[in-house]
Order: C-alpha cells, then structure tokens, then sequence
C-alpha cells in the first residue's frame, strides 16, 4: 500500500515538473535575454528611449484601464439592480440581447466600430478607446452582478421599502454594502482585461504618445534586430509586465474567484 | 402593491448600459451586415453590390485557409486546455506538498497581456538565432546548424496554439479545481468501500460529475478562438504568406487593404459561426442538465 502510494506521489511530480519547466522556460528566457549584450544597460536604454516612453505607456494604461473600470462597475451596478429586482416590459428581451453581446469578437466589427468613434469625433483620444472597452467588458460583469444582487433577500428589499427607502437608497445602502467581495470581482477583471486589450487601441489611437503598453511594443520593434536591440526589447517586455504581477499579486484571489464565478454560473 | 421602481424609473438604470455597450454593439453588427452588402474601401465609395462579397469569399482560397486554420487552433487549444487543466486540477486536489506553487505558476499568464506574451514568444521561436531551438541545439537534440521553423507555415498555427494553452490552460484548472472542490466527498469514500481503484473513480465520478464545468469550458474555448487575434497578429502576422491567416487577423489585413466591405462580410460570417456555435453548445448542455 505504502509503495503503491510512493508510485502515484512520484507520477504526480513528474507531470507538475514536466509542465512546470515548460511554464517556466519562456519566463526564465525573458528575464535571460533582457540582460543580453547589454547587461543592467539594456534597462536604462529602454528607459531613457527615444521614441518609447515607458512611463506614458504605464500612464496610459492605468488612464485607460482604470476609467473603464469605473464606468463599468458603475453601469453594472445600476443595470444588474434593474434586472435583478425590477419588473419592466422587454426585461428578459433586453438582458438576453445583452448577454448575447459576450459572443461577439472586436475583430468582426472593426471597420464599424472605426466608423463610429470617428463619426463621434473620438478617433485618437483617450474617451474614443474608453467606450468600446466598456462597451465589449461589461456583459460578463453585469451577468455576474445580476448574478449576486438575485442572490440578496428579497426581505431585505420589503423592510427597507416600508421604511420609506427610494429604490436608489437601497442599491446603495443595502445592496453595495453587501457586494464588497464581488464589486472586488468586477474591478479586478475589468482591469485586467481593459489594460490587456491590444486591438482597439490598435484600431483607435494613432499618436505614440497616447499608446498604452500593449501598443507602445511595436515601438522597440524594428524591420532588422540586433542582438542588443532584443535584449533591450525584452526589458522593455519585463519592465511592461512588472503592474501586471503586481496587480496578481495583490488580487490573485479576486482574481480567481471572479474568474471561475464567470465560468461556473453563465 | 405597485411594482418595485415604478414604471419608467428601470429603464433609467438600464440606460448606461443599453446605450454605451447595446447601442454601439448593435449598430456596429447592423453596420457591418449593411456594408457587407457594399463595395466599401472605408472612406467614401459605398455602392450596393448585393452579395458579390459573399460570393468572392466562398471562392477565397485564403478564407478556406483561415478558416481551417481557427478550426484546428479551436480544437488543439480546447482539448489540451480541459485535460491539462483537469490534470492538474486533480493533482492539485491530492494536496502534494508545493501544489499551490504550481497552481499559482500555471495562472500566473493570464494576468500577463498577450500581446506582450506573444512578443516573447516571437523571438523566442524563431528559427536562427531564437532560444527555443538554441537550447535544442545546446541539448544536443538538434544538429549545430539546424533550424525549426516554429512559425513557419508547416508549424506556425500549432505554435501559435500552444501560446495559447500557455495562456490560459491555468483558467481551465482553476475552474476544475473549483468544481472538484464542489463534489461530495461521500462519493469517493462510497468508491472506496467497492475497491475503485484511481482511474476508476476518475472516470466514473470525477469527469462525469464536471460535465456542466467542461461544457462551459469548450463554450468559452470556442468563443475565444473567433476572438483569438494579438496572439497571431504579433507573432506571425498570418504569415510566411497567408499559410497562419485566421478568421479575424484575414478581417483585419482585408481592413488595411482598403476593403472595407469585403472585410465586414468576413465579419459577418465570423458572427454567424460564434452565435451558432454559442447557441448549439448552451442548447447541447441544456438537454444535459
């Protein structure tokens, strides 16, 4: 029996070291190469760039992300409590017109979404890539919001109406205070998602000095690469990544449970 | 009693959302269906054509090509995403000691952007002076001047979906994890008392229970693949040729060709596919359930 046990303990090891080198691999060679040539060097040139700002790119990110997220958790809130608690005609009708938007690839819409923002006179600004992040963002948010709030005891809501609370009071009296966890949720993945996004400020912003990281990438690239040019790039890589393991660090258990909430109850 | 919110106050609340996200979605796919229609270049020449689009399309050597291509992606990144995942999921249950610095390893990517995963891996993989087949040669497993072209047309898309299951396979496991976590224990230990051995608790208790966690699995590893864009966009730009075209990098190199409304018919098409793949899927486990 002991023996049995020893066998699967080393089995099990053997598949989590197997998959645990492949995972590592890319990581370790990041970190390798963004010392090649160069050494610390390749640090300070990506940071003393000409044409790669690396604090604007951070800048713009957080700009970015952090706005839609606050328009995000804000719509959702109000939405999902409608959804979740009030009676009106086409309520079924329109939020599952809405949740259907979860299908839909920014890439299938591109030209339109172009034609939009540009006809809004948007193209090139902060505002013009904030709305369609939010726009593609917030279905699966006011799913998991709508989610939460139905979960929350209708009594709660009748003690609170006899009281003579408005309907606006008790979202945020009584509902958002018992939504801290999930509002924590929202934030993180709308966050993360909206600082990972790479195609439509691709498609939306022309002015290097508007990039968000995702974009200011192509700024380290060129046609013909030397050997110091990727060590440098890589650094910029790393150095581009180090808010994103913060952001994991301190929110990988809203992170996780945002995650697999989203996928255990659509 | 009046009903909660009064009559008009609801649509109120759902204003923000119906306009900002609903509006602009629907408009856009309304758009695009019209513009398919059209022979666009995305600026001012707009004339009806009917379904010409259409009809060169399904003649397009490089749609059947893209299209093959996201169908082999989809496939490869879905199974190996949902065993893997489930792997290490149920190792991870065993409680090993160090499993949680696995699990937190294994997630680690999906907080990164692909878009600068894909970097990585871009240089990464290629074939002369890239660390993948540096450290092959080093291992003495690839000859001193050969090369492998991982993002050659021959490998290209299989590269290109391990990326991907490098992304996101933690997702997969720690949706697994969640479920295990949610299966009684009584069942095991009734398995136990009937002498079930290891792979026959697996396969007679553990997968059967997580059917509902895997159907939605494959539904988001679907949607996700006619999503699937930076990831191609920025390693091999759907080259060497069109032989990596996907379904929206395709859509978007049409775009930058001034084909504005050959591009919104790709578009349509890939919609077409995600809301029917979306809704056979959710139908399929419905029935399940």
């Amino acid at each position: 029996m002991k023996r049995k046990r020893f066998l699967a303990w080393a089995a099990m090891y053997a598949v989590l070291l197997i998959l645990g080198v492949a995972w590592t691999y890319p990581i370790v060679i990041a970190v390798k190469k963004s010392f090649a040539v160069g050494g610390m060097d390749n640090y300070s040139a990506v940071l003393n760039h000409a044409d790669f700002n690396y604090w604007s790119a951070i800048g713009n990110s957080f700009l970015l992300a952090g706005g839609s997220t606050v328009i995000i958790v804000v719509i959702t809130c109000l939405g999902g409590f409608a959804f979740s608690r009030m009676q009106f005609r086409g309520r079924e009708f329109l939020y599952r017109a809405l949740l259907a938007c979860m299908a839909v690839p920014v890439a299938a819409v591109v030209t339109p979404l172009f034609f939009s923002i540009n006809s809004l006179g948007l193209r090139d600004s902060y505002a013009g890539v904030i709305i369609p992040l939010v726009a593609f963002n917030v279905m699966m948010m006011l799913m998991l919001t709508k989610n939460h709030f139905d979960g929350i005891p209708q009594e709660l809501l009748e003690a609170a109406t006899l009281d003579g609370a408005r309907p606006f009071g008790i979202l945020v009296r009584v509902f958002l205070p018992l939504s801290g966890p999930l509002l924590a949720n929202v934030s993180v993945l709308s966050f993360v998602y909206c600082w990972n996004e790479y195609l439509l400020p691709n498609l939306l912003i022309s002015s290097p000095e508007k990039y968000p990281v995702t974009q200011a990438i192509a700024l380290l690239q060129f046609e013909r690469m030397s050997q110091e040019q990727i060590g440098q790039l890589y650094a910029g890589l790393i150095l581009m990544t180090i808010p994103s393991v913060l952001v994991y660090l301190f929110s990988q258990r809203y992170l996780q449970s945002g995650l697999t909430a989203g996928a255990v109850k659509s | 009693m009046r009903s909660f919110g009064g009559r008009w106050a609801p649509y109120l609340y759902i204003a923000p959302i119906v306009i900002i996200a609903g509006v602009l979605l629907y408009f856009s796919i309304g758009f695009a269906a019209f513009a398919s229609l059209t022979d666009w270049n995305g600026l001012t020449r707009m004339e009806l054509v009917g379904f010409e689009n259409y009809r060169e399309l399904f003649q397009d050597r490089t749609f059947y090509i893209a299209l093959g291509n996201t169908v082999k992606f989809m496939i490869v990144t879905v199974v190996l995403q949902a065993v893997l995942g489930l792997l290490i999921a149920v190792i991870a249950k065993e409680r090993v000691p160090g499993s949680n610095f696995f699990k937190a390893l294994f997630f680690a990517p999906i907080a990164m952007a692909p878009a600068i995963i894909a970097t990585v891996f871009k240089y990464m993989l290629e074939a002369n002076y890239g660390s993948l087949n540096e450290t092959l040669r080093a291992l003495g497993i690839l000859g001193p001047d050969e090369t492998i072209q991982w993002l050659g047309a021959d490998l290209g898309v299989w590269s290109i979906a391990a990326i991907n299951v490098f992304s996101w396979m933690g997702f997969s496991m720690m949706v697994y994890f969640a479920g295990l976590m949610s299966i009684p224990d009584e069942l095991y230990e009734a398995a136990d008392l009937d002498g079930a051995g290891w792979w026959r608790r697996l396969f007679s208790i553990t997968i059967p229970s997580l059917r509902g966690t895997t159907s939605v699995l494959v539904t988001l590893g679907i949607v996700g693949s006619l999503k699937t864009f930076d990831l191609v966009w920025l390693t091999t730009q759907g080259g060497p040729g069109v032989s990596t075209q996907f379904l929206s990098t395709f859509l978007y190199q049409a775009r930058l060709d001034r084909e504005a409304g050959y591009s919104a018919a790709i578009g349509i098409v890939i919609l077409v596919v995600a809301f029917a793949l979306a809704a056979v899927q959710m139908r399929l486990s419905k029935r399940e359930n």
